[in-house]
């Protein structure tokens, strides 16, 4: 045990008068004229609901977070008054700029509102029996079974974090926290697939696991975002996305396109935290540019490997016959460019500016995709 | 009255085919974008609407786009379109072959023009609403530019 | 110290070679005969759907998990073929019997389609409208603040374990990403509520604090868990129902409902956690004693968070005149033994019967009881 408390309260003489006190009708009261504003959230759009920015009002909204959390280290809840003698939590993440991003409470109640369950909203019935085709059943098994593997890192990599950031930051750990239960559906969706099918789990792929911890080992939470938000996000939006356009079931489009809707939150995420980090930090341009120019080799240890390539080639050409696989490798060799050019947009749009010209990533895809 | 496609009328059409799916679309989650469609026909001048989503209806369909206050167009010739609406008319909804998603993937029969990535992925975010709307087709009687209809829904006399 | 991956992709020509032989369509395909169970696996019940139960079959499933992983420190999936030169996770949990817990794959697939919406499950149109007298407002919305602060312990803490425990027990890593949505669901329905009541947020709660500061510094996942969910989370579970019972509005009595349906999940999570505990482990009693010992000094000293326990006074007894504050006071007591009483009772039934002996929170209790029935 690591913490105890400050006295041992059953040897306390006046825990026990007080509280005998309170028990006659005595109450104190102390915390009933405190001097906090009263102000009304109202729904905005009752269509809607009562949301975040609804109570986005004077000090207890997100705006009225400072830049700088100094005097808050405990849980209190934001805007509530605080008393002496609040104990120092532990938070290591206090600076809004590190973390915030203005769609952050939009995308909170989006991820709510867009929630879906695979045990129940997959037609899983339509996959009993396996696929008649073999071969695409194992490759679909061996996707999902890399899927799963990102989906295990990517619900850690919220996870990492939300302890260490501080309380203040209410709705931003709310997120966070919907994108550990997005990333757990993905687990559970992608396991379920993979096992369906008659086929099992594939292989785990040793390239995409250096690189998923290499992502998942940020120092710092901004890095930690842009890593797994907005650059491993946009591989992985773009991976569903092609299982959705190539699924040859309804319950493989679904599982792929409701997937893909999660993943596109966490990106847009990713490119807000960064062009607000940025904004605020402009300084750190600098420091980005060096961290994704080490990092975005990671990308080709996932998107690069035999176990999501060649079932990615597999699939997009229909089978494993010379022109299957052309059309495969073609399918293949558009599909990294176009996800490589969305991701350099993405980049621009967050003020990192043009990165294909510096990228290694680029350069090699750009050579290897003709 | 069969409307035609494309026009305003028939997004009007499911606009109002949408209303009645509410709980539906309830379920499937808030669906906030604004986005514009563009068909394009060498014999006609193309038709351009923009329709605006919020909260969990169409709240909107005008004619014309405004880039500047779109996340997104989604443009192709008429064949293209045709190639989703039939399959959705036939089969009730969008097969994977013909669905927005597949049809967009690599821009080759519908493409999406953006120029703003958060705007853009909103096509990603709301996917499943957007096709669910598209969808809503299998119910609208409309009618091609050449006077044809889509084809009769798969089990219908 | 970040992680660096021992190859760079960019610039390895092994790689590089082989993912161009790849691009050209010389595809290796060792992974399509790798030897792994084969299973399809299917819905024991449609309406159900296929859950994490219908994928407990051989090699897959969670009841072949060993005691202790030896065979997996990577992030591959249980089952998956492992292949050399995975990275270590450097997971610290590895022993099934720190984590696991009778029908953890039950609750995790009930969170799942449980989820509810604070912004739109309940009805704040109404609400706006819905006018407190004044003492009424102040504690509603004083113990408002209270839950408020305290809700998001139960996602910061488990979510610090997600990492640490082997890749192996992901039924367990997914029940803890369902609590922290439902922590932060709660936490955001008190606050919305709070701001709603024209009250806005009262005083933060410094004895409850420091208790959460016990909550986040416990050692080891168990320790954590037996605090957390059992203790913690139960005594906040008897809390929510009487809070249902003393409510000032119908929306707000929907809305403790809401909120117990989770917290009693979470509190099922930890009594089956402890179960499996001593019943595989016998030998932690004395450490779990040792455990609830301090936490039941947190709980004896929880008499100094006067702005909870004075709002719920107020609100039981419907107001602040001397009469009121007397049924308060009773309605206080009832609610007060009930919580104990079922705390012990958790306990009991989790194969700890022996805790009412050892524990002076009990003994007090128990003088407590002995001298009103006098």
């Amino acid at each position: 045990m690591a913490f105890f408390a400050q006295k041992d309260f059953f040897d306390d003489p006046a825990l026990i008068e007080l509280v005998t006190n309170i028990m006659a009708g005595n109450l104190t009261l102390g915390w009933y004229d405190v001097d906090t504003p009263r102000m009304r959230a109202v729904p905005a759009d009752p269509a809607r609901g009562l949301t975040y920015a609804d109570c986005n009002l004077g000090s207890y909204g997100y705006d009225a977070i400072p830049e700088l959390v100094r005097n808050r280290s405990s849980m209190a809840a934001r805007g509530s008054v605080l008393v002496p003698d609040l104990p120092d939590i532990g938070y290591t993440v206090n600076r809004k700029s590190d973390v915030w991003a203005p769609c952050v409470p939009a995308l909170y109640e989006e991820a709510k509102a867009r929630r879906w369950a695979p045990a129940v909203d997959v037609p899983w019935a339509e996959l009993k029996g396996g696929h008649d085709d073999p071969l695409r059943e194992t490759a679909m098994a061996q996707l999902c079974t890399l899927l799963e593997e990102i989906a295990l890192v990517a619900m850690e990599a919220p996870g990492r974090w939300v302890f260490w950031i501080n309380q203040e930051f209410l709705e931003l750990k709310s997120l966070l926290c919907a994108q550990m239960f997005d990333e757990a559906r993905h687990v559970e969706a992608c396991r379920k697939r993979a096992l369906v099918g008659g086929r099992g789990l594939g292989r785990a792929s040793v390239t995409a696991e250096h690189a998923l911890k290499e992502i998942l080992c940020a120092e710092t939470y901004p890095e930690a975002s842009l890593g797994s938000n907005l650059l491993l996000g946009s591989f992985v939006l773009a991976m569903y996305r092609a299982l959705a356009a190539l699924a040859a079931t309804r319950a493989d489009r679904l599982l792929a396109t409701l997937s893909m809707q999660d993943v596109a939150r966490s990106v847009a995420y990713g490119i807000g935290q960064a062009e607000y980090h940025l904004a605020h930090q402009p300084a750190k341009v600098d420091a980005f540019g060096a961290y994704l120019d080490r990092i975005e080799h990671t990308m080709l240890g996932i998107v690069g490997s035999a176990e999501f390539l060649e079932p990615l080639v597999l699939l997009a050409g229909g089978g494993d016959g010379p022109d299957a696989v052309e059309r495969g490798t073609r399918f293949a060799r558009r599909w990294l460019a176009a996800t490589c050019e969305d991701y350099f947009a993405r980049c621009r749009r967050t003020g990192l500016g043009d990165r294909r010209d510096r990228s290694r990533l680029g350069r090699v895809l750009g050579e290897l995709t003709g | 009255m069969a409307v035609g496609f494309p026009s305003r009328a028939f997004f009007e059409a499911l606009q109002a085919e949408m209303r009645r799916e509410r709980e539906r679309f309830s379920r499937l989650g808030y669906f906030d974008t604004v986005f514009g469609v563009r068909v394009l026909d060498d014999a006609r001048t193309p038709l351009a609407c923009t329709l605006a989503f919020e909260v969990f209806d169409c709240v909107e369909v005008r004619d014309g786009i405004d880039p500047g206050a779109v996340d997104f167009v989604v443009e192709g010739p008429l064949e293209g379109w045709k190639a989703m609406l039939d399959t959705i008319h036939r089969l009730g909804a969008a097969d994977t072959t013909h669905s927005l998603n597949t049809l967009t993937h690599f821009g080759e029969t519908l493409q999406v023009r953006s120029d703003d990535p958060i705007g853009h992925d909103k096509l990603y975010r709301f996917a499943e609403s957007m096709q669910a709307f598209f969808d809503l087709s299998a119910r609208v009687d409309f009618t091609y530019p050449d006077g044809t209809r889509p084809p009769a829904a798969r089990g219908a006399a | 110290m970040s992680y660096l991956s021992p190859v760079d992709y960019t610039e390895d020509r092994d790689f590089l070679d082989r993912l161009q032989r790849r691009l050209r369509g010389d595809l290796d395909l060792s992974w399509m005969h790798v030897d792994t169970e084969k299973v399809a696996c299917t819905a024991q019940n449609e309406r159900r759907g296929l859950t994490f139960r219908d994928l407990d079959v051989g090699s897959y499933g969670y009841s072949a998990l060993p005691e202790v992983i030896r065979h997996n420190r990577s992030f591959a999936p249980r089952g998956a073929a492992l292949p050399p030169g995975l990275p270590d996770l450097q997971a610290e949990v590895n022993r099934t019997s720190e984590v696991w817990a009778y029908n953890i794959e039950g609750y995790y697939e009930e969170a799942m389609t449980r989820q509810w919406n604070a912004t739109t499950d309940i009805p704040w149109a109404d609400l706006a409208g819905a006018e407190l007298p004044e003492d009424i407002g102040k504690a509603y919305a004083q113990l408002l603040t209270f839950l408020t602060e305290v809700e998001m312990i139960a996602t910061d803490v488990p979510a610090k374990w997600m990492g640490r425990l082997a890749a192996d027990f992901f039924e367990v890593k997914n029940f803890i990403a369902t609590q922290a949505m439902d922590e932060a669901r709660h936490a955001e329905i008190f606050r919305k509520r709070a701001l709603s009541t024209g009250y806005g947020l009262m005083r933060a709660s410094r004895h409850n604090e420091w208790n959460l500061k016990f909550l986040r510094d416990a050692d080891s996942f168990a320790e954590a868990s037996l605090s957390l969910h059992l203790q913690a989370e139960g005594m906040v579970l008897t809390l929510f129902r009487f809070s249902e019972y003393v409510s000032p509005t119908e929306a707000d009595k929907k809305l403790f409902r809401l909120v117990m349906q989770d917290e009693a999940r979470h509190v099922g999570y930890g009594m089956q956690h402890l179960k499996w505990v001593l019943d595989h482990h016998p030998e932690r009693r004395e450490i779990i004693h040792q455990h609830l010992d301090e936490a039941e000094n947190f709980v004896f000293g929880a008499g100094y968070a006067t702005e909870v326990m004075e709002p719920f006074i107020i609100l039981a007894g419907k107001g602040t005149k001397k009469e009121q504050i007397a049924e308060g006071v009773r309605i206080q007591q009832m609610f007060q033994q009930k919580q104990s009483e079922e705390y012990f009772d958790r306990l009991a039934k989790c194969g700890l019967p022996e805790r009412r002996e050892r524990s002076r929170l009990w003994k007090i209790l128990d003088l407590t009881l002995r001298q009103q029935a006098a």
